[in-house]
């Protein structure tokens, strides 16, 4: 158990984290974004790979991290410039850079491969390819020594850190976002932030969820505390205890039964999802 | 040289220089498009002045223009002497949007919507201050809401969430504030309510308004001038009231079947179809206006 302790506490934290900024996800209305910004990291992980920086090294991780937030920060910056010249419908910009990323990603990985078969050393430090996709797929949190929960950590606490300084530009943008630059903000300026941040977040989430399912710990609680309450501070308050309880939880039931962690926290956020959902609509509940 | 009605007042409130704006072109087959065209005119300090215009005649364009969100094509605008920018980052101007696109489902109280608009103003890092908070109080007890000032905004009507909004866009004790389409789809009651909630506003902070609208009755609600803009800026200043010819012209389709034989009082339109009216009877409007002939 205590070789699980780095990814346990970075799953935790990295989850604290998203349940922080699930509600403003939910609000802006940007899950599909977060996927959108997601599978764009597989983009990244193919030009890494590329590269020849692999994540079996502690020097190699970082270097893939950065290429993989880099890019990932890029993808969210073009969906929200392509949302813009689409009259602010985001469908067609996830669209465009989900696709692109991913399909990058993928000839990447082949091209990556070619080139280590004909190189000895290379293809010692090389993981098994469809491993590696899966991993990248669906997360590997329990693989996580110190080093590397370390920078997850430190990182959820910056954006965390930055959300708290600013929440209340964030909200008036969540909350009324055609009328922000009337009150001398930068409405612009505001989304870009917040995606990327939201790119950060995603990048830390991948490690427990992968590409495919990180997005929803950024969704998943947020919508389960809207469902609970019409005030500011509980919304937060739930949406926080939901995302660490359903990952503690998650993580529990994925160790002890030998489940996938990423998709078991996932599922497990879900089913709290749709008890608040049961919730909303018993009678006599008032907001 | 804008001619006043208060000449010792030390300062018009917007002084529109000359101004046109055009979008650019888009693409392949969207050409440029001017929206206004050497607009001219000053509005006086505390006047309540109605924009009258059509559909697509550049009257969201001009309030762009005035809060500094777009700058003129050609021509120059001055807030309070500041330009638009500089005077919306100082929080001179409240703006009241003209769809209420708020999120409903967003988990906060009516003093928090108010609240957020005070903090845009304030460093991110500072708390507001018993100043502030005095303010929000302020700005709720104006639009009659205190008793509500706790509640969720989820479960207001769309009458109050009207009022949250003027709440809202009052918050940083401006001088200027501009009412984008106020009162579409509200009935004469409630069109009547918002005015003499307007009214009180003007006088307790002795405000300057701008109500824009393509509803005669929306402006008669509020002003007490009437500038009339389709591209270019019209006419204001006659004492006969505003005639169908005048509105036809502006509106460019038959008036009476639109309006019907709606009642306009004299002192409140300026029919300008010549206008060498509005030359003559500069003196009584709070506005000047020497686009008239563009």
């Amino acid at each position: 158990m205590n070789d699980f302790a780095p990814a346990i506490i970075a799953a935790l934290v990295i989850s604290l984290m998203g349940g922080a900024l699930s509600v403003f996800v939910v609000l802006k209305r940007l899950a599909f974004i977060g996927q959108g910004i997601s599978h764009a990291a597989f983009g990244g992980v193919g030009i890494a790979l590329v590269l020849g920086v692999y994540s079996s090294t502690m020097m190699g991780a970082i270097g893939q991290l950065g290429i993989v937030v880099a890019f990932s920060i890029l993808a969210a910056l073009w969906i929200a410039a392509l949302t813009r010249t689409h009259h602010g419908r985001a469908d067609t910009a996830i669209g465009v850079v989900l696709s692109a990323s991913m399909a990058l990603g993928f000839v990447l990985f082949t091209v990556a491969e070619s080139g280590h078969a004909h190189d000895e050393t290379g293809a010692a430090e090389h993981q098994d390819g469809h491993h590696l996709i899966e991993e990248i797929l669906f997360g590997n949190i329990l693989d996580t020594d110190w080093p590397r929960a370390s920078i997850a950590i430190v990182v959820a606490i910056v954006i965390l850190a930055i959300v708290w300084f600013i929440r209340r530009r964030l909200l008036f943008w969540a909350f009324d976002e055609p009328v922000v630059d009337a009150f001398g903000l930068s409405a612009k300026g505001l989304t870009n932030l917040f995606l990327v941040l939201l790119a950060l977040a995603i990048v830390m989430a991948m490690q427990i969820a992968g590409v495919v399912l990180a997005a929803a710990m950024l969704v998943l609680p947020g919508a389960a505390a809207l469902n609970l309450s019409a005030r500011l501070k509980p919304v937060f308050m739930y949406s926080i205890l939901i995302a660490v309880g359903g990952a503690a939880l998650g993580m529990f039931i994925g160790i002890e039964r030998s489940y996938p962690i990423g998709p078991t926290i996932v599922l497990t956020q879900s089913v709290m999802y749709l008890v608040t959902l049961a919730a909303k609509f018993t009678p006599g509940r008032s907001s | 040289m804008p001619l006043s009605e208060h000449p010792l007042s030390p300062q018009p409130a917007v002084e529109i220089d000359h101004v046109s704006y055009t979008y650019p072109a888009r693409g392949f087959d969207v050409l440029p498009v001017p929206a206004i065209e050497n607009v001219h005119f000053t509005i006086d300090q505390s006047t309540k002045l109605g924009i009258l215009g059509p559909n697509g005649g550049g009257k969201s364009t001009l309030i762009k223009l005035i809060l500094g969100i777009i700058k003129p094509t050609t021509g120059t605008i001055r807030v309070f002497g500041q330009a638009p920018a500089q005077a919306r980052q100082n929080g001179l101007i409240g703006y009241l949007p003209q769809r209420i696109e708020a999120d409903r489902s967003c988990p906060i109280s009516i003093e928090q919507v108010v609240g957020l608009a005070r903090a845009c103003h304030t460093k991110p890092w500072k708390k507001l201050t018993q100043g502030d908070q005095a303010a929000i109080d302020r700005a709720i007890e104006l639009v009659d809401l205190q008793a509500l000032a706790t509640h969720p905004i989820g479960a207001l009507s769309g009458g109050q969430l009207q009022r949250v909004m003027i709440a809202r866009a009052i918050a940083n004790n401006p001088k200027l504030l501009v009412l984008d389409e106020p009162t579409v789809g509200v009935d004469i009651a409630g069109q009547q309510r918002f005015g003499q909630l307007i009214e009180t506003l003007h006088k307790e902070l002795d405000l300057t308004v701008i109500v824009v609208s393509h509803d005669m009755r929306a402006i008669a609600a509020v002003a007490d001038r009437v500038a009339c803009l389709s591209r270019s800026l019209h006419f204001h200043a006659a004492p006969d009231g505003l005639t169908p010819a005048v509105l036809a012209q502006v509106f460019a389709h038959d008036v009476a079947g639109v309006f019907g034989d709606i009642h306009i009082d004299a002192h409140l339109a300026d029919g300008c179809d010549d206008p060498s009216h509005a030359h003559q009877h500069q003196h009584d409007c709070g506005c000047d206006e020497k686009g008239a002939e563009s």
